[in-house]
């Protein structure tokens, strides 16, 4: 009963922290010169209620736009997971692969997914095909440096009790090596992932005709806060559904093994 | 025998280490064959390594097309992101340890936090323009708020992994509060800190890229972006190749601070 009461403090102070901003930002609106630029947050939710069955722009409700957005982020993500684990692993367990295509990879690592974005439209245009290639930029860097990692990081013990034992290269790969890997090759992926949907949006912010991004700009270009902010809530409220499926398919995936937090 | 193992030990990281300049040799050796010799995508497209670098090297002192040099471009860049992201780093990490050591701090402004922390903060940019303009100062509390977000979470989960045992040792030993925070949970947290720094510092620097890239008259990303309007794809190579550059010199100088003030391990 104690327990009970006290989880309900901490909770009633929880929402207090976020009620007390909404208010600074509701006071702010109506008595600031912020107002003229500034929504209301009662107007962001209302019009929030609003898309989602109305359109925003000609042919989609937020959902639609949403969802344009999330086909974009899955191909580009399918395809940058399979590209980096293969290349991640076979670098991390083959000295000759690593001596082959580290180097290129170690140029290509540093560069800011974003900045992509106009060589991906002189070389693809401003159809699907650029966005699919900053997208699997995006992931492609950080799920390959992760499963490098892992590979590197194979407990050689582990892997010689397995020889031993009696193992074929081949068991040993898949019993051992990837077993082993699939914690770091997870933690590329929820970062991959996150970065993904951040580049999506950048990608449809420079150029576009749909997607969640879209509904900023345009929003933008028609000076309708409101819209910005409702894209903004949408984009965080998917953004955090996201880390939180990621979270739980880890848990399911790799019983095996606690990574830290 | 065992210095005969280290010379053949040696001797295949030579050679491992031909393969890599072998293979750099040959991406360009490829690129070069694929477009000034046998041409086969358009030089607006894919230039030739040879007309990167010239670009690269006129660039240096002339400021066509887009009225800055290389160097100005890279300064403007550098500015607004030192700016955001000191500022973001003096209130964030300090703000994440609070939270972490206070509990009253931690109830409050935690939620406010975990409701931030999703949104990318390319996601504000049109509404840094309109609030701000796009000034240096709009980019730069773009780059803030990028920066202080990891911060803030990586201090806090820092200090909250702080090894109870070691806080009763000093608890036994008659530490106040404020020393077993500045001996024992700060310098502890010191590896989960550094790597909030940075995650900050990667996420800022895309932050700006795509800040640049919209909106701006200055700058490596408003670089690449005209060079996208003027279909000068030599003049975005060396954009980006530069961006890279920049990444791959502050990543070498945080592991020269991380060395000076990180004892113990280093948090992946």
């Amino acid at each position: 009963m104690k327990n009970l009461s006290k989880r309900l403090g901490t909770l009633a102070l929880s929402l207090l922290g976020i009620g007390a901003v909404i208010i600074i930002w509701a006071l702010a609106v109506r008595y600031t010169r912020i107002g003229l630029l500034l929504p209301s947050p009662w107007e962001v939710v209302k019009r929030f209620a609003y898309v989602c069955s109305h359109t925003i722009g000609k042919k989609y409700t937020v959902f639609g736009h949403l969802l344009i957005s999330l086909k974009r982020v899955l191909i580009g993500f399918a395809a940058a997971s399979v590209a980096g684990i293969i290349l991640g692993i076979s670098m991390g367990r083959f000295k000759m692969i690593e001596a082959i295509f580290r180097p290129i990879f170690e140029i290509v690592r540093p560069i800011p997914s974003v900045a992509w974005i106009p060589l991906a439209i002189v070389w693809f245009g401003i159809g699907e095909n650029a966005k699919f290639y900053i997208i699997f930029m995006a992931g492609f860097v950080n799920i390959t440096v992760n499963t490098f990692a892992g590979a590197k990081q194979v407990d050689e013990n582990v892997l010689g009790a397995a020889y031993m034992l009696g193992a074929s290269k081949l068991q040993a790969f898949f019993r051992v090596v990837i077993p082993s890997c699939v914690p770091y090759i997870f933690a590329g992926m929820q970062v991959g992932l996150s970065t993904c949907w951040m580049a999506v949006l950048a990608a449809e912010m420079v150029s576009s005709t749909a997607g969640i991004g879209w509904t900023i700009t345009s929003g933008q270009e028609n000076g309708d806060m409101v819209q910005i902010f409702v894209g903004i809530i949408a984009i965080a409220v998917v953004g955090l559904l996201m880390a939180v499926l990621m979270r739980w398919l880890e848990k399911v995936l790799c019983q095996w093994r606690e990574r830290g937090s | 025998m065992d210095e005969k193992l280290q010379n053949t030990a040696r001797k295949r990281r030579l050679q491992y280490r031909l393969i890599s300049l072998c293979s750099i040799l040959v991406f360009i050796g490829i690129w070069y064959l694929a477009t000034a010799v046998l041409q086969l995508a358009p030089s607006y497209s894919l230039p030739s390594p040879v007309k990167v670098f010239q670009t690269f090297i006129t660039k240096l002192t002339k400021t066509a097309p887009e009225g800055a040099t290389l160097g100005q471009h890279f300064l403007a860049s550098l500015q607004v992101a030192f700016t955001g992201y000191v500022l973001g780093v003096v209130i964030g990490v300090p703000l994440g340890i609070l939270m972490a050591w206070h509990k009253w701090v931690d109830i409050i402004v935690r939620p406010v936090f975990d409701f931030l922390k999703p949104i990318p903060p390319i996601a504000l940019i049109p509404v840094m323009i309109v609030l701000l303009g796009i000034t240096i100062k709009a980019k730069a509390v773009l780059i803030f708020f990028s920066t202080v977000i990891p911060c803030i979470l990586n201090s806090y989960s820092g200090i909250k992994q702080t090894k109870s045992i070691h806080l009763w040792v000093a608890q036994t030993f008659g530490a106040s509060r404020r020393q077993q925070l500045f001996t024992i949970a700060i310098p502890s947290a010191m590896p989960m800190i550094f790597a909030g720094l940075r995650v900050a510092m990667g996420s800022s620097w895309m932050a700006l890229v795509a800040a640049e890239l919209l909106a701006s008259t200055k700058g490596l990303g408003y670089m690449i972006s005209v060079g996208r309007a003027l279909l000068r794809s030599d003049l975005i190579i060396v954009g980006i190749l530069c961006l890279g550059l920049i990444g791959i010199v502050i990543s070498f100088l945080f592991d020269l601070l991380e060395k000076l003030f990180v004892r113990g391990g280093k948090e992946r």
